[in-house]
C-alpha cells in the first residue's frame, strides 16, 4: 500500500536490510522466549518447580524481554526514520534528517507528531498530509500545534529556520567559540 | 464523514466464529480422547478445508492472492504503527495476514495429529501426542497475540475490526 517509488525517480536507494535483520532477530527471541515462558509454566504445573533451576531460567526469561523491548524500539526508531528518508531528496537528506530527529527528540515530539513535523518542513500543506496519514485535517492541525508549542515557535517559517540556521552556522563559524569541538579546524 | 465497506462475507464470518467455537470447545469442555473431542476436531478439519477452497474462489477480501503477505507490505504496516500513521487496509492487513496463515496452518496441524492419534498406525505413539500438545500450546498463544493485536489495531486504526467480523462491514473514519 505504499505509494512511493523511488526507483521511477532515478533515485539509487539502498535495500533497506537493517530492519529486516532487526525483525527477523526479533521473531526468533520472541519464540525463544515463549519456549521458556511455557517451560516455566509447564514446571510449576507439574509441581517440579525446584528454586535453584527456576532461578536461572527466570533470569534467562528476563534477559529476553528486556532485550526484546530494546530491540522493538531500536525497530520503531529505524522505521521511522527511514519513513522520513523515503520522502527526502538530495545529498543533504542524510544529515539534516539526523538533525531534524535530534530536535524532534529534543523537543519530546510523539511519532505522530514527528511524522507531521517532517511533512511539515518538507513543504507539505496540512491537505497533503491529513491524506498521507489517513487522518482528519483537525487531527494535523492539532499535532502542527503541539509541535510549535513544543518547539517554541510561531509557525511553520520559524520551524523551518531553526533547522535552517543550525546548517548554516555549523560549517561558516567554527573559530567563534570552542563550542563544538569536532567541527573546530586548523587553519 | 466515514464510509462502510462491505469486506466480509458470510462464509468467511461463519467460518471465523465456527472455529473459534470449536477450538474453544475442545480446550475448555471436551475431554481428550473422547467422542466428542474427535468430532469436533473433524469439523475443524472439515472448516479449514471449506475456507482452504474459499481461499481460491471465494469473494475478492476472502480469496489469499488477496491478501498474500510480503516483505514490503509487512515493513509498510510497521512503518505507519512507528510513525502514527492511520492505513486502513480494506480486507485483511500484512500482519493480520501472517496470522491468518500461522493460524490455518496451527489448526490443520491439529486436526491431523488428533485424527493420527485415532488410527491404528499411530495409536499411542508418543511423538504424535507431543506434536498435538505442542500445537496446542502454539495455538493457545497465537490466539491471544490475535486477540492483542485485533485490540491494538482497532484502537490504532479507529476502526471496529472485531465488529466487521461480526456485520462484514468495515466503518472507515
Amino acid at each position: 500500500m505504499t505509494d512511493q517509488d523511488d526507483s521511477t525517480r532515478g533515485i539509487a536507494r539502498p535495500k533497506a536490510r537493517g530492519p529486516r535483520m532487526l525483525i527477523a532477530l526479533i521473531v526468533f527471541q520472541i519464540l525463544c522466549s515463549a519456549f521458556f515462558v511455557v517451560d516455566i509454566i509447564e514446571d510449576f504445573a507439574a509441581g517440579d518447580a525446584v528454586f535453584s533451576h527456576m532461578l536461572p531460567e527466570l533470569g534467562a526469561t528476563l534477559g529476553l524481554f528486556v532485550g526484546l523491548v530494546f530491540e522493538v524500539r531500536a525497530l520503531l526508531h529505524l522505521l521511522r526514520r527511514q519513513a522520513v528518508m523515503e520522502k527526502s531528496l538530495g545529498v543533504a537528506a542524510g544529515a539534516l534528517g539526523a538533525l531534524m530527529e535530534d530536535y524532534f527528540r529534543q523537543w519530546g515530539l510523539t511519532p505522530s507528531e514527528a511524522d507531521v513535523a517532517a511533512f511539515t518542513i518538507k513543504g507539505f500543506t496540512i491537505a497533503e498530509i491529513a491524506a498521507m496519514r489517513g487522518s482528519a485535517e483537525g487531527t494535523v492541525k492539532t499535532h502542527l500545534n503541539a509541535i510549535y508549542r513544543k518547539a517554541g515557535v510561531q509557525g511553520r517559517g520559524q520551524l523551518v529556520s531553526v533547522l535552517i540556521e543550525d546548517l548554516l552556522n555549523a560549517p561558516l563559524v567554527p573559530a567563534g567559540g570552542p563550542v563544538d569541538a569536532g567541527t573546530a579546524t586548523k587553519v | 464523514m466515514s464510509v462502510k465497506l462491505r469486506v466480509w462475507d458470510p462464509l468467511v464470518r461463519v467460518f471465523h466464529w465456527a472455529l473459534v467455537a470449536a477450538f474453544a470447545a475442545n480446550v475448555f469442555v471436551t475431554a481428550p480422547g473422547k467422542a466428542a473431542h474427535q468430532w469436533v476436531g473433524y469439523a475443524v478439519a472439515g472448516l479449514i478445508a471449506l475456507r482452504l477452497v474459499w481461499g481460491f474462489v471465494g469473494t475478492r477480501h476472502a480469496r489469499f492472492a488477496d491478501f498474500m503477505p510480503g516483505p514490503d507490505a509487512v515493513l509498510g504496516q510497521m512503518t505507519d504503527m512507528a510513525t502514527g500513521r492511520r492505513r486502513v487496509h480494506a480486507g485483511h492487513s500484512p500482519l493480520g495476514a501472517i496470522m491468518i496463515f500461522n493460524l490455518l496452518l496451527t489448526m490443520a496441524g491439529l486436526a491431523v495429529s488428533g485424527y493420527a492419534m485415532t488410527t491404528l498406525m499411530f495409536f499411542g505413539v508418543e511423538w504424535v501426542e507431543e506434536v498435538h500438545e505442542a500445537l496446542v500450546v502454539w495455538a493457545e498463544i497465537s490466539v491471544v497475540v490475535h486477540v492483542l493485536a485485533v485490540v491494538v489495531e482497532s484502537r490504532r486504526l479507529g476502526v471496529n475490526l472485531p465488529k466487521s467480523m461480526v456485520t462484514g462491514y468495515k466503518t472507515l473514519p
